[in-house]
């Protein structure tokens, strides 16, 4: 029976679940759905994570490669990250190049690294306006259930975390540089900010971490980035329904302590794969 | 709201013309300061199988840069735009039909995305679309020092430690899109938002006056 | 050259730091044990991890794990033809589309697909096409999408094997599974499964039977549906080659039958899904 209303009035089913507070899956409003991380899965890669956030599921690869910095930042070096959604992850994404979603949640990570300045770019520099790392962030989606974004950031943070850079210097007889795959070191990740997104239904009822479902359902999505010291690094909100000034404090809110729990897995996962 | 005492919200001279273009269904050129968007707008017209929406107008919004091609960065403002304008039209009085809106950059002296979306707002109302309530765009800079600037120019925007864009409709003065850049406080966002809803009435009052003095022109 | 406009760009050159190695790495002995410690000229396949269902978007999908090598494939459909145009009113078809992730390799790759992958493409979709009863779904498309997450050598005989793993969960009818197994002959001695410094190895003499073998295998119906072999080897170690590949096939056979039944029964005790 349940079945066949969800099938007739989609909308009308949700609506039934949320005037009890309680979502389909069985999760209450402002309930994220179990996040798993594993990090350094892959071998090839010079750091990575697997983000786990419900049935979404986003890998992310680091690999660093040498080039050289431009003239405008001599002393910096590059980090560019980009997000693809596959056809493998869902049926709505056919093959080819990225599409508007791909592409505007490749912008938004690009635009969170500016921002929160996870890396300083001067320490990507190996000699200036000479040799500099580049940091091809790649991440990709495996299974598309909702709530890119968080998982996104969940994977870039991770991956970023668990790379190591091989030691690279310019040698002074041949002025080319050097590379020694052996003795390699992490990077300083000085920020760590956590992303939480929202769905706004029917004007008022806020939910947390949305499926796909409720994001098609949905008539506006809010993404808060928050990092330590209760800072924000972004508030991005595309366009859809108004909203309140005291909803969005209630996503602040929200966000602040999301933040602290996913800091908080993230160091755990981290140092048990450090002791290992 | 809880930021009181806002000083008189400073705004560069805005200008702005409609109906300028005549193939397109509905145009405007929008300046804010040295900062100048054209936009056309299409539709409703017949709508490619592929994106047809059964109980609603499909939007497509394309933004082309003064030089080059679209990047990633275009298409992120894009779909910025796009879901601002989708909340605002009445899709649902258009089913299975096609909207087009068209923004090329003509200078860009800061507060671009902003200008868009004004520039997006004229074209279409110039079309005669039906809509729920008007937008407009804020751009709002906040300094090394911590003071706020609204609508600041390139080089504000390159000195300033953060960049936050708003979209607040007509009716309830609230928040329809937000794009942030930089790092800043809980506090900062608030008094950025209460800012941009005093600078939207300025804003507002302005669509008033020069769609007033176009009609009266007409007559 | 165009630039790509649809991802974000980094700098226009930039080079892999493997090219700046002092020493290059050894490379693969041609004798005695393999580095992994498996035995050569022998079955020694790498033993392998395998996980159906595990994509919630999809009809049916597949993580395959041989050693290093890592694939993931999702099945979807069958649906509509795209193509008005393509609909064949008597038979589907079955389009795949094969992809390596930019970090799965040593060098890092280009997230354009390349020649190799089309060519990967196109011999997955000859090798599962005899095992699937495309003419019980006239006018419509399965769809197989494969994912390289890490490439460490025989990537194509797993593609196979996940890719037929992938069919079944997703309840596609099939005249039988389609196993994937790979060789590298080495002037006398062969590996079974072997990894890609293996398989990048040319040897020290540039002798004859130099090459590699991957055969696409139907182990109930005894049949291959796939062969492909590229470098110079004599009839004879080629047709001795197809043998080992096979038997490599057999050793697969059980656990892949023993995931999917574990997948099947899982099924059947579960909700029905929505």
């Amino acid at each position: 029976m349940a079945a066949g209303f969800k099938t007739a009035d989609l909308l009308e089913y949700y609506r039934r679940f949320l005037k009890e507070n309680c979502r389909p899956d069985g999760r209450v409003l402002l309930e994220f759905r179990p996040t798993t991380l594993n990090i350094g899965s892959i071998s090839t890669a010079d750091g990575s994570a697997l983000v786990k956030v419900g049935n979404t599921t986003i890998i992310c690869g680091i690999k660093a490669e040498l080039a050289t910095p431009t003239v405008e930042a001599p002393g910096k070096g590059y980090i560019v990250p980009n997000v693809d959604l596959p056809p493998l992850c869902s049926s709505r994404f056919r093959p080819g190049p990225p599409g508007e979603p791909a592409q505007a949640c490749s912008q938004f990570i690009a635009d969170l690294i500016e921002s929160s300045e996870i890396i300083q770019t001067d320490d990507l520099c190996v000699e200036r306006g000479k040799l500099c790392w580049v940091l091809y962030c790649d991440l990709m989606c495996l299974d598309y259930d909702g709530n890119l974004r968080d998982a996104c950031v969940i994977a870039l943070l991770a991956a970023l975390k668990n790379t190591q850079l091989p030691e690279a210097v310019i040698s002074t007889e041949t002025h080319l540089p050097v590379v020694d795959l052996e003795k390699r070191h992490g990077l300083k990740v000085c920020k760590h900010p956590v992303a939480s997104s929202f769905c706004i239904f029917d004007e008022s009822t806020l939910i947390v971490d949305p499926t796909d479902e409720e994001e098609n359902l949905s008539t506006a999505r809010i993404t808060v980035v928050t990092e330590e010291g209760d800072r924000l690094c972004a508030v991005h909100k595309p366009g859809g329904m108004s909203l309140s000034g005291q909803k969005l404090q209630e996503c602040i809110n929200r966000a602040t302590v999301r933040q602290k729990e996913i800091q908080k897995l993230t160091d755990k996962v981290l140092s048990s794969v450090k002791t290992s | 709201m809880e930021v009181c005492g806002i000083s008189n919200v400073t705004l560069r001279d805005f200008s702005c013309e409609q109906s300028l273009l005549s193939r397109p269904d509905g145009s405007s050129s929008f300046m804010q300061g040295d900062t100048s968007v054209l936009a056309g707008v299409y539709g409703p017209a017949e709508v490619k199988v592929s994106k047809e929406i059964y109980d609603r107008a499909t939007l497509e919004v394309l933004i082309q840069p003064k030089v080059g091609l679209p990047s990633v960065k275009e298409r992120s403002q894009e779909q910025n735009v796009r879901e601002t304008c989708e909340a605002s039209l009445l899709l649902s009085l258009h089913p299975r039909s096609s909207l087009t809106l068209v923004l090329q950059v003509l200078h860009d002296d800061g507060s671009l995305l902003s200008c868009f979306l004004n520039a997006a707002c004229m074209a279409l109302m110039d079309a005669g679309l039906p809509m729920s309530c008007l937008f407009c765009g804020v751009t709002c800079a906040i300094a090394v020092d911590g003071e706020i600037i609204t609508d600041p120019t390139a080089a504000q925007e390159k000195e300033c430690r953060a960049l936050l864009t708003f979209a607040i409709d007509s009716k309830k003065c609230r928040v329809m899109m937000s794009s942030t850049k930089g790092s800043f406080s809980v506090q900062e966002l608030q008094q950025c938002i209460a800012i941009s809803q005093k600078a939207s009435e300025k804003i507002f009052q302005f669509y008033r006056d020069s769609v007033q003095r176009r009609y009266s022109k007409n007559l | 050259m165009p630039t790509d406009t649809k991802r974000v760009r980094g700098p226009d050159v930039s080079q892999s730091p493997s090219l700046f190695v002092c020493q290059p790495a050894d490379g693969v002995s041609p004798q005695g044990p393999r580095a992994d410690g498996r035995r050569r000229d022998q079955v020694d396949v790498r033993p392998v991890f395998v996980r159906c269902g595990l994509v919630s978007q999809a009809k049916g999908s597949a993580y395959i794990e041989a050693g290093n090598t890592k694939l993931m494939c999702c099945v979807y459909g069958p649906r509509e033809t795209e193509r008005k145009d393509e609909t064949d009113m008597k038979c589907g078809r079955l389009t795949t589309d094969m992809r390596f992730a930019p970090f799965s390799c040593p060098e890092r790759g280009s997230w354009i697909q390349g020649s190799q992958e089309k060519d990967f493409s196109t011999m997955l979709q000859e090798s599962l096409q005899p095992a699937v009863c495309l003419h019980k779904y006239p006018r419509s498309q399965i769809e197989v999408n494969m994912m390289v997450l890490e490439n460490s050598g025989s990537v194509l005989a797993h593609a196979i094997t996940c890719a037929s793993l992938a069919l079944a969960d997703a309840g596609i009818e099939m005249y039988d599974l389609v196993l994937g197994c790979s060789l590298r002959q080495n002037g006398a001695s062969y590996v079974a499964d072997p990894t890609s410094a293996e398989e990048n190895d040319r040897g020290p003499d540039q002798s004859r039977n130099q090459g590699s073998l991957t055969v696409a295998f139907l182990p109930s119906l005894n049949q291959i549906s796939g062969l492909q072999s590229d470098g110079e080897m004599s009839e004879d170690t080629l047709t001795a080659g197809v043998r080992t590949c096979i038997e490599g096939c057999y050793k697969l056979y059980p656990l892949v039958q023993q995931v999917l039944s574990r997948c099947v029964s899982r099924a059947a005790c579960a909700p029905p899904p929505r």
